[in-house]
């Protein structure tokens, strides 16, 4: 590394070069449209960086400059302006009008660079980063269903700390070990998105196609985000903050029944299977009455443990500026979930129990301008986490405690003081205890991430030339202690001859211990990048783009004994970006990636991608402008390449492993041993795996009309991955192996379509934007590591990535003719009332060889959004519509088959209500009712019931409001009075309205059980400063 | 300055892609030199021995060939000689028992193809752990050259070993590359056909040869007396030329046959038949006792009592063996105590002439299901034993008179009788003291009086005297068993007690006793996988088979045999295991006649080789399996008290025992894995494809 350094300071040092003409001063100054003077507006020297001075307190400016020079005028929220220095003229006044959002000229950070909209060829999307921030989270990642066209993502759990999104570019397009996109902050790879701070980001690109990808090389495949940070801008200080706090509630959790309800339908569960009923009607009136606590309680636990809500906090605070030779950005922030647990108060000194998430993020950009044609940039950001939660009630396993005490378990606490239970095991343990007396658990996590960037401005090698250098060194902590303790737990067993409860010890009390572990890792980048990009006769635009990378990760704690895991992940690669258009109307583009990892055999360990893409704006051709002039922009893209995806998951599968100590033989006998103990591959190698291969092809269009009011991008795009790496696990025994080896087996195809939309116009005062993005992706499984099966539709191959599969349901038996009539069912016996299935392959038996493909996958295959924003005077309202489709997903367990594990679960409020009960028990023959949404109750397991099958199977479609949001911005009169130069109060909601069919918890999380903390509904009200 | 900046540009960039090709960043190699390579294990003696210490590790457990039923995997506990009565759910509901393949689930042939079925898998990996030890043994630098030969012989022994457990009990099987198969090929390149009986048979013939070639010793030493040596290499070969002769795989056109075929529809079992392959057969015999290592296990005859080795009964005078000496007679053996001392653990592997192939004490790591196990599910309950693996009345028939007669009611309850009753009454004080029926003790049935010494070497018939020498207790020394109802060791409701009343002793040694089913005092028994017995009554089967005179080439070449149906070469074969066993010669009528002489030595073999697994495979190979596995087993009526005791010597079915054969049984099935994961794979007749 200390090589890369010493270059670039050499670099540094070789590169000053200075030179001194005569100059001339200008004075002026710069007014708004309305003439009112503006007070620290920018006013820079073009192409010679560091020469810069800011407008006074009456608008007025003074700088020095040469002939010729042209000066830059620039304000926050204005058009730029430019004016050529020449002659005697030595007052420039500038009027400066406020900015339009020009979709022509908006510019897209692309994986070289910055680049016009108007050049790019391949899949881009330029996130505006506006509507991501109109979402209140604490991640960003919440923030893209529905937001950024070309994302599918959902997100399962609302735990603090938890509450992030899973998602994929374009739909999961492998069953690999990684179907995850490629994440990269200005310029360095990161892990997490939901580390970063959303108030810090400049530009958001999403690049999806082979073109913009390709020079990625072997880590393009699942697609790049790119992200950048904010840098200062030379000017006066500008100081933003941001203020708001949330109430969290929850979309939707299921809702229990009462004790009363819950004991008669456990007699009617045993009733209906030949039993005798569980709860006598002496014991039902003690449950109605209340009048024996100890014995038959009746609790809602969701009301115990859970408050209604619970509160976030997040701020921010930024400031930028600069001078002359140097620019700074620096941001704070602070965001905090709390909990929804209840906690016990009396414990408040000592520790909290509660669900709990902090983060502290900040980050420092520094640029200094060494020469006039050399920046060196310097970033520092990082972010500290810390995480809370109840000693025993992490993760889920409180949800799952909460699912499975029903009213009757026990109460809260026996009268006697004695804590309750119902089980022995851990799992069992009565959820308010979980979440208040076992004590606490913290998490916390250490980013730190600083990087060295140097520009350097090479016209005067070439004209158009430039390189920059970019080093980056991150390092990464997390650490965890858990400090756990329970009470003794009892449970209450009736009572004995005099009336005393028989008492059951459940579990002896512990006192506190505690069980700490940690992880960590440190990656090291270098990124080195020469382009020219220049322009011939005013038509020929030609640029070239080399650039090398290298970069190393190495994981530093929880290492094992293997010494596979201490290499560190290695890749290097040579990109390189030949682009040409003619005057901006036909556009080739060719990329390429040589890239290598270090995880595959020598010969396998690097690959060449190449891209190219073409383009054609149509609204540039002379025709076009003639007879369509209200078309502004009309471009017509086309992009095929290849490109690779290393992540394998597994650490050099091209080594095998010996191990000795093996079952071995004895060559004497017991008298005389000589004893060996065995010695064998204990992992045969996999020479030949290396990355899998992604080909992809996109077709798409850009069109913008009406002065820039209406701008519409659609994408079609068709992906075949090849050589997607799998553990081989159907060699036949004949092989001889002891462990499987693993291969580029796999095949998948995904095909879609992404596109957005936007329009804005006004009614007289009233701006308003009407926007709208889709994501489609269905992907299907050409090939993978299968094995031979009766039926072909067994196969895998031909369906989804993770297609649900089951048992189609015919409905409910009617009458035991209808059961002797109908094929048998393999799940042991079945009555009137229970679940009919269709025998598929007519072999008159239904058995596991009739499950076949049913609905689609739980992951959603399309995600869409619908945005709407108004601006009038002061008066800003943002709408936003989140939708998702093609989604099912099962549901099971123990609350959603009723009494499945006995008086283990919970019942849902509303699951049972169209049953199928009998008319022996109901007296009324037309609640045997064949289409009933539930089966004839069962008490215990049962099996024939139980199936996977359409019975079970929901629909995931949803569409939410996401977002509401609503603002006021001071009038600049009263703000500038206060020294502020804008102060905006909002309030916002999320997740306000769910549409679904999907009724018991939230469709969103796909949970099959419901046992998650749930997403929160919130509201939020803060207030946004400039200064 | 201007050019120097851009030459120093250029120098960054080019220094970038340089670095690329020297010192390569990404070449993570270096890092794992220092693991263990298969090259650092095949240069260091101690780990090669190791890698074939594993080769050898799966002739053990589910592939043993002499054990207990501990896996349930090993069909030897399950022909029609000796039962066990435990692991059975059905009759006793003990859950731990549930889903164990018991005796009566296997001979209702109530087993599938997914349970049970290890040995498929084990087999190969061996086969493919010797194959990876053939391929780098030459580059061990510790070994010398005559070792390395010697380790590659027993490497390929091992090899074809597991070909030949895998032909046995599943019948044709695919032939593996010698290099094993290269498994980075995809699932159809790797897919193999099973080879035909014949070639299987060949492909093991063939390496047994090279192995006897390359294996250095024709007796191994105190430390290496179970590795192989050249005669087992010919021995093994023997017995699978003997296998390839036998009426199931020679000129089989049973539909049975027809339904075995490969994916190209070709017939695995040979529908033509050839005399030859009995020839080829008895030269590999021939093979084997040319080399003049091995001699029949015997003892001298002995004329002092000591405790567990009373004087020798010398058998009747026949006019012939009763006149020579060993070889050619018995006058100087001890036939008892020849037969019962092969098996009981008294002679240590390496002093015993007769043994050619043994695991020794590697038939398996679990205690419970090795011979050590079989003795004590022999033992009555009385004294520490399970009291569970019995015998049939078949079996019990099947041995002779001391005379080398039949015993009289032999077979009449399953219709095979000559007329006879059997014998009523039992002995009493008198005849004991007068020195009446030895070894019998008093009140001991007749019928089990005045038989051959093989028979009371094995059978643990009602009222015989378990010794015990060394229980420390006095009271359970020397103590008669009876399975009477209402005795300890009789009927009772639960699994230990012996369905038929007549129990097994074979490998029980007179000093081992036990206290809650220990194995500390049960004294350590070398398998007997294959001795030279087997080899004498295959010599003597094939000859028997020939009508024609074939010259056989020798298994190294050097000599040409004359092969036919020559009394004088049938008798070297059957004469020696009757000498040992105390019995006259069979008739020259019985010689004279291939039929008659054929059900001599199928007895013969039954009796000799009593729980030694050969009996399952003899049957099938014969295919006398589907009448002999079908006959209803019989046994005492053991519901009868001790005072109702003629009644309990009635021969009665035994109701619980139920028996039937179908064609299926002949072979084990293969698993629905293994016909998923390899396409050309055939599944044997009658078990299912799949699921």
């Amino acid at each position: 590394m200390k090589k890369y350094l010493f270059m670039l300071l050499m670099l540094i040092v070789s590169t000053v070069s200075a030179s001194a003409q005569n100059t001339i001063e200008i004075t002026g100054q710069v007014t708004d449209s309305k003439n009112e003077p503006l007070i620290g507006a920018n006013i820079t020297v073009k192409d010679a960086a560091g020469l810069g001075v800011i407008t006074n307190l009456d608008g007025n400016y003074k700088i020095n400059v040469k002939q010729y020079q042209t000066l830059v005028f620039s304000y926050i929220g204005f058009e730029k302006v430019e004016v050529l220095v020449k002659g005697d003229k030595h007052v420039i006044n500038v009027k400066m009008s406020e900015e339009k959002v020009n979709a022509v000229d908006e510019v897209v950070v692309t994986a070289m660079g910055t680049q016009k909209k108007i050049n790019v060829t391949g899949a881009i999307t330029n996130v505006n980063v506006g509507d991501l921030k109109h979402y209140s989270s604490s991640s960003l990642t919440n923030t893209l269903a529905g937001n950024v066209p070309g994302i599918i993502a959902m997100q399962s759990s609302g735990q603090p700390g938890r509450s992030t999104s899973e998602f994929w570019i374009r739909g999961i397009s492998t069953f690999g070990a990684s179907s995850s996109a490629y994440i990269l902050v200005d310029g360095f790879e990161r892990n997490n998105l939901d580390e970063i701070n959303i108030e810090d980001i400049e530009s958001f690109s999403v690049l999806k196609d082979a073109s913009a990808t390709a020079i990625y090389g072997s880590k393009g495949a699942n697609g790049v985000i790119l992200i950048t940070t904010k840098h200062g801008k030379a000017g006066k200080i500008n100081i933003n903050g941001k203020f708001e706090s949330s109430f969290n509630g929850r979309t939707k959790t299921p809702e229990f029944v009462d004790g009363l309800t819950y004991a008669n339908l456990m007699n009617e569960a045993n009733v209906t299977r030949n039993k005798g009923v569980v709860y006598q009607p002496e014991e039902l009136e003690l449950i109605r009455t209340g009048l024996d606590p100890d014995l038959y309680p009746n609790v809602d636990w969701k009301k115990l443990l859970l408050k209604d809500g619970a509160w976030s906090y997040r701020g921010n605070v930024n400031m930028s500026g600069g001078g002359n030779t140097s620019r700074y950005f620096a941001s704070v922030s602070y965001v905090e979930d709390q909990g929804m647990y209840n906690a016990d108060q009396t414990l408040k000194q000592k520790y909290n129990t509660n669900a709990n998430y902090k983060r502290w993020n900040y980050r420092l950009n520094v640029d200094f301008d060494i020469t006039p044609t050399t920046v060196l940039k310097l970033g520092i950001s990082g972010n500290l986490d810390k995480r809370n939660t109840p000693g025993l009630g992490d993760y889920e396993a409180i949800w799952g405690q909460l699912f499975g005490y029903n009213p009757l378990s026990t109460p809260v606490m026996y009268s006697n003081g004695y804590t309750p239970a119902t089980g022995r095991d851990v799992t069992q343990m009565n959820p308010y205890v979980t979440a208040t007396q076992t004590g606490y658990n913290e998490d916390w996590t250490n980013n730190i991430q600083s990087n060295v960037t140097l520009e350097q401005n090479l016209d005067f090698v070439t004209k158009g030339m430039r390189f920059v250098g970019r080093f980056g060194y991150d390092t990464y902590n997390y650490n965890w202690i858990h400090h756990r303790m329970w009470p003794a737990l009892y449970k209450a067993n009736g009572r004995d001859a005099q009336g005393n409860i028989v008492w059951d010890k459940m579990r002896d009390r512990s006192d506190m211990f505690q069980e700490a572990g940690g992880d960590g890792s440190r990656r090291e980048f270098l990124d080195l990048m020469l382009s020219w990009n220049r322009q011939f006769a005013q038509l020929h635009n030609i640029g070239a783009t080399m650039k090398f990378t290298q970069d190393a990760n190495i994981q530093t704690q929880n290492l094992g004994s293997d010494i596979k895991n201490s290499v560190s992940h290695k890749n290097r690669g040579l990109a390189g970006q030949v682009t040409y258009n003619y005057a901006l109307r036909y556009f080739l583009d060719f990329n390429f990636g040589y890239t290598g990892s270090e995880n595959f055999a020598d010969g396998h360990r690097y690959g060449f991608f190449p891209a190219f893409s073409m383009a054609w704006n149509v609204a540039e051709e002379s025709f076009v402008k003639k007879a369509l002039p209200w078309v502004n922009m009309l471009k017509i893209r086309f992009s095929s390449g290849k490109v690779g995806n290393d992540n394998t998951g597994t650490r050099f599968p091209y080594l095998y492993t010996i191990s000795g100590g093996a079952s071995g033989y004895n060559w004497g006998s017991t008298a005389t041993p000589n004893n060996y103990a065995g010695t064998f591959y204990s992992q045969v190698a996999s020479p030949n795996v290396t990355w899998e291969i992604a080909r992809k092809m996109d077709l798409g269009f850009d069109f913008v009309a009406f002065q820039n009011r209406f701008s519409l991008t659609m994408d079609y795009f068709n992906e075949k991955r090849t050589g997607i790496y799998m553990v081989r696990n159907y060699l036949p025994q004949i092989v001889g192996l002891d462990s499987n080896p693993s291969a580029n087996v796999g095949a998948t195809r995904s095909r879609g379509f992404d596109g957005n939309f936007a329009y804005n116009d006004h009614f007289g005062e009233v701006r308003w934007t009407v926007r709208g993005n889709i994501t489609y992706a269905k992907n299907e499984i050409l090939d993978r590591d299968e094995e031979i099966k009766v039926y072909p539709y067994q196969y895998e191959r031909g369906y989804r990535i993770d297609q649900q599969r089951g048992l189609i349901a015919l409905g409910l038996f009617k009458d035991y003719e209808d059961i002797r009539n109908s094929p048998q069912q393999s799940w042991g016996d079945v009555q009137p009332g229970d679940i009919k299935y269709k025998d598929v392959n007519g072999d008159g038996v239904v058995n596991d060889g009739d499950r076949v493909a049913i609905g689609a996958t739980s992951t959603p295959n399309l995600i869409y959004g619908l945005g709407l924003s108004l601006q009038w005077k002061e008066f800003d309202f943002n709408l936003h519509f989140q939708g998702a489709g093609k989604s099912t997903f099962p549901i099971y367990g123990k609350n959603v088959f009723a009494f499945s594990e006995r008086d283990w679960g919970n019942i849902f409020k509303g699951m049972l209500e169209d049953r199928w009960i009998s008319a022996d028990i109901s007296g009324n023959p037309a609640t045997e009712n064949p289409n009933a949404s539930y089966p004839r109750l069962s008490y215990g397991g049962n099996a024939n019931n139980q199936q996977g099958s359409t019975f079970w199977m929901r629909d995931g479609r949803y569409v939410r409001l996401k977002n509401l949001d609503f603002g006021y911005t001071l009038p600049k009169t009263v703000v500038n009075k206060l020294h502020f130069n804008s102060i905006r109060f909002y309030v916002s909601g999320q997740n306000l309205l769910t549409w679904s069919k999907f009724k018991l918890w939230d469709p969103e999380t796909l949970n099959p059980r419901g046992e998650q903390y749930p997403l929160s509904r919130s509201v939020t009200m803060g207030v946004q400063v400039n200064l | 300055m201007k050019k120097k900046i851009a030459i120093l540009m250029f120098s960054v960039l080019s220094s970038g892609s340089l670095l690329t090709s020297c010192a390569d960043y990404l070449d993570s190699d270096k890092y794992f030199e220092d693991r263990t390579t298969l090259q650092q294990v095949f240069e260091d003696k101690t780990r090669t021995e190791e890698w074939l210490a594993y080769a050898y590790s799966f002739l053990r457990n589910e592939n043993a060939e002499v054990a207990s039923k501990g896996f349930a995997t090993i069909p030897a506990v399950f022909a029609d000689d000796m039962y066990f009565g435990d692991r059975d759910y059905e009759s006793f509901h003990d859950t731990k028992d549930l889903g164990v393949l018991n005796y009566n689930k296997f001979k209702l042939g109530e087993y599938n193809e997914n349970d049970y079925n290890a040995s498929w898998g084990t087999c190969y990996k061996g086969i493919r752990q010797a194959s990876i030890f053939i391929q780098n043994v030459d580059k061990n630098k510790e070994m010398s050259s005559i070792d390395k030969l010697d380790y590659k012989g027993q490497a390929r022994f091992i090899r074809a070993y597991y070909y030949w457990l895998l032909l046995k009990k599943y019948g044709p099987i695919p032939i593996m590359p010698d290099a094993g198969v290269d498994y980075t090929k995809n699932y159809d390149e790797v897919a193999t056909p099973r080879s035909t009986y014949e070639e299987c048979a060949d492909f093991i013939s063939t390496e047994m040869i090279q192995a006897a070639k390359e294996i250095q010793y024709l007796k191994r030493d105190m430390e290496n007396v179970s590795r192989p040596t050249k005669g087992a290499c010919l021995a093994t070969r023997a017995l699978v030329l003997l296998y390839a002769a036998s009426p199931l795989m020679n000129g089989n056109t049973d539909d049975f046959a027809k339904k075995l075929v490969d994916d190209k529809g070709k017939q695995l079992l040979n529908s033509d038949y050839s005399e030859e392959k009995w020839a080829k057969a008895a030269a590999a015999c021939k093979d084997v006792m040319d080399l003049g290592v091995y001699d029949l296990y015997h003892v001298p005859f002995n004329t002092t009592n000591a405790p567990g080795f009373p004087v020798t009964m010398a058998p009747p005078a026949d006019g012939n063996f009763s006149e020579k000496s060993w070889p050619n007679g018995w006058s100087d053996i001890d036939p008892y105590a020849s037969y019962r001392n092969l098996f009981d653990g008294d002679v240590a592997a390496v002093d015993n002439p007769e043994l050619i192939f043994s695991r020794v004490n590697n038939v398996t790591s679990d205690m419970n299901s090795g011979i050590e196990a079989l003795v004590i599910h022999e033992m009555p309950i009385d004294l520490g034993g399970w009291n569970t693996h019995g015998m049939t009345q078949k079996m019990v028939d099947a041995y002779y008179m001391k005379n080398g007669d039949n015993c009289p009611g032999k077979d009449k309850e399953i219709g095979r009788g000559d007329g006879s009753e059997r014998l009523t009454g039992f002995t009493s004080r008198a005849d004991i003291a007068a020195g009446k029926y030895k070894p019998l003790a008093v009140g001991v049935s007749l019928q089990y009086a005045d038989r051959e010494p093989r028979f009371y070497a094995s059978v643990a018939y009602n009222g015989s005297t378990w010794e015990a020498l060394g229980d420390p207790e006095a009271s359970r020394r020397n103590r008669q068993v009876f399975y009477y109802r209402g005795s300890g060791n009789g009927y009772i409701n639960a699994f230990s007690y012996l369905r038929t009343g007549i129990g097994v002793k074979k490998w029980y040694n007179p000093n081992d006793y036990t206290t809650t089913h220990s194995y500390d005092n049960i004294k350590r028994k070398p398998e007997t996988a294959i001795r030279y017995a087997d080899i004498l009554l295959a010599y003597a089967e094939a000859l028997n088979e020939l009508d024609g005179t074939y010259q056989i080439a020798s298994w190294d070449g050097s000599k040409t045999y004359t092969i036919s149906r020559d009394i004088n070469e049938i008798k070297k074969g059957t004469n020696p295991v009757r000498i040992r066993a105390g019995l006259p010669d069979y008739s020259d009528a019985d010689y004279a006649s291939k039929d008659l002489l054929r059900s001599r030595i199928k007895r013969e073999r039954m009796i000799e080789f009593m729980g030694e697994g050969r009996r399952y495979y003899d049957l099938r190979r014969w295919k006398d399996a589907p009448a002999e596995e079908s006959l209803q087993i019989y046994g005492c009526n053991v519901m009868m008290t001790a005072a109702n005791r003629e009644q309990f010597q009635q021969v009665v079915p035994i109701y619980n025992l139920p028996s039937t054969f179908s064609d299926k049984m002949y072979f084990w099935p293969i698993s629905h894995a293994e016909l998923k994961h390899n396409s050309r794979l055939t599944q044997n007749p009658g078990w299912t494809l799949n699921d």
